[in-house]
């Protein structure tokens, strides 16, 4: 999952962007209004974090122009400012969570954890897919009865193919929603990543879970 | 007198007494006299009567009268005297109802009569009345009347006791009329004073409506008397001025709570990050450093806050030295031309080694490296910072200057307000929390001097401190 961290406090943006991806998320920043806007413009973001007292464009103006253009992600709002009426502010202009500074780092994460099954619908922090089984919550992946072990990677995109269970996915959107903007991964590299998960959660002499849609993309569990 | 319906009451009611006593005793002496002077015309014309009534007869005084028409002379009680004398002082005649007395009257006076009380022989109060005359003599007429005939002095008294309580009477009525109008005036003034001073009343309960959580309130008393419009006026400022301190209070302890949460924030991310699992030992290392720093520049900014407060309190005292200021910028440049060089910023020290000034050294060095700290974070990479001095015979003055302002001249007027900010955020090390000009305003201001900002061409942001040479302090 892709999220975006607008926050002008380097050591903040520095610590929240580290801990998320220790957390598996793909994570772009910046200390920029401006720059945070034309992010969130140009890519599909899961979940971005915003702080609303930014140089350059301020955070409820970002949030504004999202959603006047139509932008889907789901923004949680990081902020000192913490009365009422900012809240109600907040959440008003198209924010779906708010969270005052300082913060409990796991809260941030749950939260956030919270926003991307929101975006596809998915309410249950436990999804099973024929025997396959993914608790978002703990990262941990069981096939029928035997516990898999992925590495962060192929955790992340098994998780966003599951969000999407059903549905064809392109290797654009995989690109997008699992890799960094500053990475210098092409979606070759989905390709090679998509080999070394069915290796892992493939099992002989069972149906395929993963399978490849030629031209298109890929299906996770889809029917045959 | 504290109480200004005691005030009042206590003047109403004293000036009314005291014209009232004036007109009483007007009034009393205006009767008395009316009545006195009646009392003494008819005493006078008794008198002329009598003395009409004297002849010379053979050399011999005759008193020709008729008691029967003068029943007075007669009267049991309370009768009325008279007495002749000649001019050699003996009794030529008097009244029977004198008795063996003698009346004692005024001296008369040729063609007019004298008036005189006395006491008569009952001890009541009486008025006597004198006339010196020359009596007819009997057989010629009164213009042929001879000069040197001897002259007759003839007294007549009446008892005037009728007179005297007619008077005690109406004294008794003018002071049981004046006791009365003062005492009806009293109830009337209280209740007048009252009714005046109830818009008092009500402007007092209106303040006291106002509490310190409520100061958008402002104090409307209707129908407020024309007197009072400029106090409820002069109130209704002071709430508006104390209105407006309480909200700059508020609205900066609010964003010192805000610009402490940030730093905050960040610390504890940084730990719960680093703790969340195990790490090497460098890992540590830098999530320890990156938490000092924070913490450090947490420290500078609750210092300069209590600084700030401390010179709102009066709580600083200054020291007076000789100061050198070229060596004083040198030094407090020093803790910032790492960051300067890291930055590619070229610092230009321009006063002269000359310049010199009596101050507190403590605080102008504080203030130099705010402006400083500022300059070398606002610079644009590549800039330049410089500073400039200069003396003359009432001031020295000092520049702190840098290239790389983006400021309009709108934005020039707030740069002096606490917290504010280039474009309303924080820089990214949390250092500047942009107390740093209002804390260089007000201490230079409390060492006496003034600090001006201004945008110069060319994108030049330039501090100018003044302070005062020492004689002129």
């Amino acid at each position: 999952m892709r999220l975006l961290i607008i926050e002008d406090y380097r050591p903040l943006q520095k610590s929240l962007a580290k801990g998320l991806r220790e957390a598996g998320f793909a994570v772009d920043t910046t200390g920029n209004g401006d720059e945070g806007l034309w992010y969130a413009m140009g890519n599909d973001y899961d979940v971005i974090i915003l702080d609303l007292m930014l140089p350059g464009m301020g955070g409820l103006k970002i949030l504004k122009q999202l959603r006047a253009k139509g932008r889907q992600s789901h923004v949680l709002i990081l902020t000192a400012k913490d009365t009422l009426e900012d809240r109600i502010t907040g959440l008003d202009l198209g924010a779906d969570d708010y969270l005052v500074k300082p913060f409990a780092f796991k809260e941030l994460l749950a939260r956030v954890r919270a926003l991307v099954r929101r975006s596809y619908q998915e309410k249950n922090p436990l999804i099973q897919i024929k025997d396959l089984r993914i608790d978002l919550t703990t990262q941990r992946v069981w096939r029928a009865r035997e516990e898999l072990h992925l590495t962060q990677r192929e955790y992340t995109l098994l998780e966003y193919l599951a969000m999407r269970a059903g549905q064809t996915v392109s290797r654009t959107e995989i690109w997008e929603h699992v890799y960094e903007f500053n990475s210098s991964a092409s979606s070759n590299v989905v390709d090679v990543y998509i080999g070394y998960l069915r290796r892992k959660i493939e099992r002989a002499g069972k149906p395929a879970l993963i399978r490849t849609v030629r031209g298109r993309g890929y299906i996770l569990g889809a029917q045959l | 007198m504290r109480s200004l319906r005691a005030r009042l009451l206590v003047g109403v009611i004293s000036g009314m007494a005291l014209l009232l006593v004036v007109f009483s005793i007007i009034i009393y002496a205006v009767i008395r006299r009316a009545l006195v002077n009646q009392f003494d015309a008819s005493l006078a014309a008794t008198a002329r009567i009598l003395a009409a009534s004297v002849e010379y007869e053979d050399e011999k005084i005759e008193l020709e009268l008729d008691f029967q028409k003068m029943p007075e002379f007669q009267r049991a009680e309370r009768p009325a005297y008279y007495q002749l004398w000649r001019d050699d002082g003996t009794v030529a005649a008097r009244s029977p109802s004198l008795g063996t007395d003698a009346l004692l009257g005024p001296e008369g006076s040729l063609g007019a009569a004298v008036f005189q009380a006395l006491q008569t022989r009952s001890g009541h109060p009486g008025r006597a009345v004198a006339l010196k005359f020359r009596p007819k003599i009997e057989g010629r007429d009164a213009n042929q009347q001879p000069a040197n005939q001897q002259l007759l002095t003839l007294v007549v008294a009446r008892d005037a006791s009728g007179l005297h309580s007619n008077l005690q009477f109406l004294g008794w009525l003018l002071l049981i009329a004046s006791v009365g109008t003062i005492t009806l005036s009293f109830l009337v003034a209280a209740l007048v004073v009252r009714q005046g001073l109830s818009p008092l009343n009500s402007l007092a309960a209106n303040i006291a409506a106002i509490t310190e959580d409520n100061l958008t309130a402002r104090i409307s008393t209707e129908p407020i008397p024309t007197e009072m419009v400029p106090i409820e006026d002069q109130l209704n400022d002071l709430l508006s001025r104390l209105e407006a301190s309480f909200n700059r209070e508020r609205h900066f302890t609010a964003d010192v709570a805000h610009e402490l949460r940030t730093p905050l924030a960040g610390m504890r991310s940084i730990l719960e990050v680093t703790l969340a699992r195990i790490r090497d030992v460098n890992e540590y290392q830098a999530s320890l450093s990156d938490c000092l720093a924070i913490s450090r520049n947490m420290q500078r900014m609750v210092d300069n806050l209590l600084t700030l407060a401390r010179i709102d309190a009066h709580q600083i005292t200054f020291r007076r030295e000789e100061i050198q200021l070229a060596e004083l910028v040198n030094s407090s440049w020093r803790p910032f031309s790492d960051r300067a060089l890291e930055r590619g910023i070229v610092f230009d020290n321009r006063v002269p080694a000359e310049t010199t000034c009596q101050s507190d050294p403590d605080s102008l060095s504080m203030v130099l490296s705010n402006l400083l700290d500022n300059a070398v974070e606002y610079t644009n990479e590549g800039g330049q910072i410089w500073t400039t001095g200069d003396q003359d015979q009432d001031c020295v003055e000092i520049t702190v200057a840098n290239t790389g302002c983006r400021l309009t001249n709108e934005e020039i007027s707030q740069a002096l307000d606490c917290f504010w900010r280039r474009d309303s955020s924080r820089s990214d090390t949390g250092a500047h929390c942009g107390l740093g000009l209002a804390l260089v305003q007000r201490l230079i201001k409390a060492l006496g001097g003034c600090t001006t900002v201004e945008v110069q061409n060319g994108g030049v942001f330039a501090v100018r401190l003044v302070l005062p040479r020492p004689e002129k302090l």
